[in-house]
């Protein structure tokens, strides 16, 4: 179980790496007015965004039943 | 609207830190709301909200004129003739000055907004790995509907007896608006950036 949660840490993790990642490049997108700008916000900044998330999601759908308490034994 | 949704990202990003910084905080039930806050509903806002801000600045004077090929037909709008129409629109307000390439280069019919969006993509991708034409021309002939969109039910155009003689191959198309109004973008006097008008107080 130890393990497990270890690996639903990590995954979570690399999820809210993702999503600070593709927030930043947004944040940097909000005020810069120019073509690239919604280039990068889409093809950067959204899609890292939306992979984290996706991520996440993933993680929560596919954890096993004794990890919705979250009590390690 | 920008400060508002920086304003959030930046309260996200303090979140994600947070539980990258103590992930033990997960196995708690406020530890898990916190992460589904900042790992699902914030970034979700976020993408939705900027990407919906995005569209908007899409369509701005700005926007377009930041391609570098552009600035002419930029600097079209300021020249001084009362025959250009870009011009006499642009510096009588008869469209937004924040707008004035999407008012008149977006069709009016269904889809239209989309259309120009996918155009826009496509310039992006002739701008800067493609190659620009020497000289730019539109993918078709001008339509009326876009003129007639805000003239018609005008008096001034109601009212002239050229365009009463023309009303139906106007609509129709047969006749173009522009081959009597025939200066679109005056980039001869575009060139001579001293005589551009200046908007009062800029």
């Amino acid at each position: 179980v130890r393990r497990l949660q270890r690996t639903l840490e990590g995954r979570i993790r690399v999820a809210g790496r993702l999503i600070a990642a593709g927030l930043v490049v947004q944040l940097g997108t909000l005020f810069w007015n120019h073509a690239l700008s919604f280039i990068l916000f889409t093809s950067v900044g959204a899609l890292l965004t939306s992979a984290g998330v996706l991520l996440y999601l993933h993680t929560l759908a596919t954890r096993p039943p004794s990890e919705l308490g979250g009590e390690v034994p | 609207m920008a400060l508002t949704l920086a304003l959030l990202i930046l309260l996200d990003l303090t979140l994600i830190a947070f539980i990258l910084a103590r992930p033990a905080h997960l196995a708690t039930a406020a530890g898990r709301v916190l992460a589904f806050v900042a790992l699902f509903l914030l970034p979700g806002v976020a993408v939705s909200r900027g990407l919906s801000l995005h569209l908007h600045e899409s369509k701005t004077t700005s926007f377009c004129l930041s391609c570098h090929v552009m600035a002419p037909y930029g600097r079209s709008l300021r020249v001084d003739n009362a025959d250009s129409l870009p011009a006499s629109h642009f510096q009588n307000r008869r469209i937004h000055r924040d707008e004035a390439c999407y008012t008149c280069h977006t069709s009016y019919a269904m889809f239209g907004d989309l259309r120009a969006k996918l155009g826009g993509l496509r310039h992006l991708y002739v701008n800067y790995l493609g190659t620009i034409p020497d000289e730019i021309e539109l993918y078709r002939p001008y339509n009326n509907r876009e003129c007639l969109h805000c003239h018609a039910g005008a008096r001034s155009f109601e009212e002239s007896e050229l365009h009463l003689d023309e009303r139906e191959a106007l609509a129709s198309n047969e006749t173009s608006c522009l081959e009597c109004h025939d200066v679109a973008h005056d980039l001869a006097a575009a060139q001579r950036t001293d005589t551009l008008w200046k908007e009062p107080g800029s």
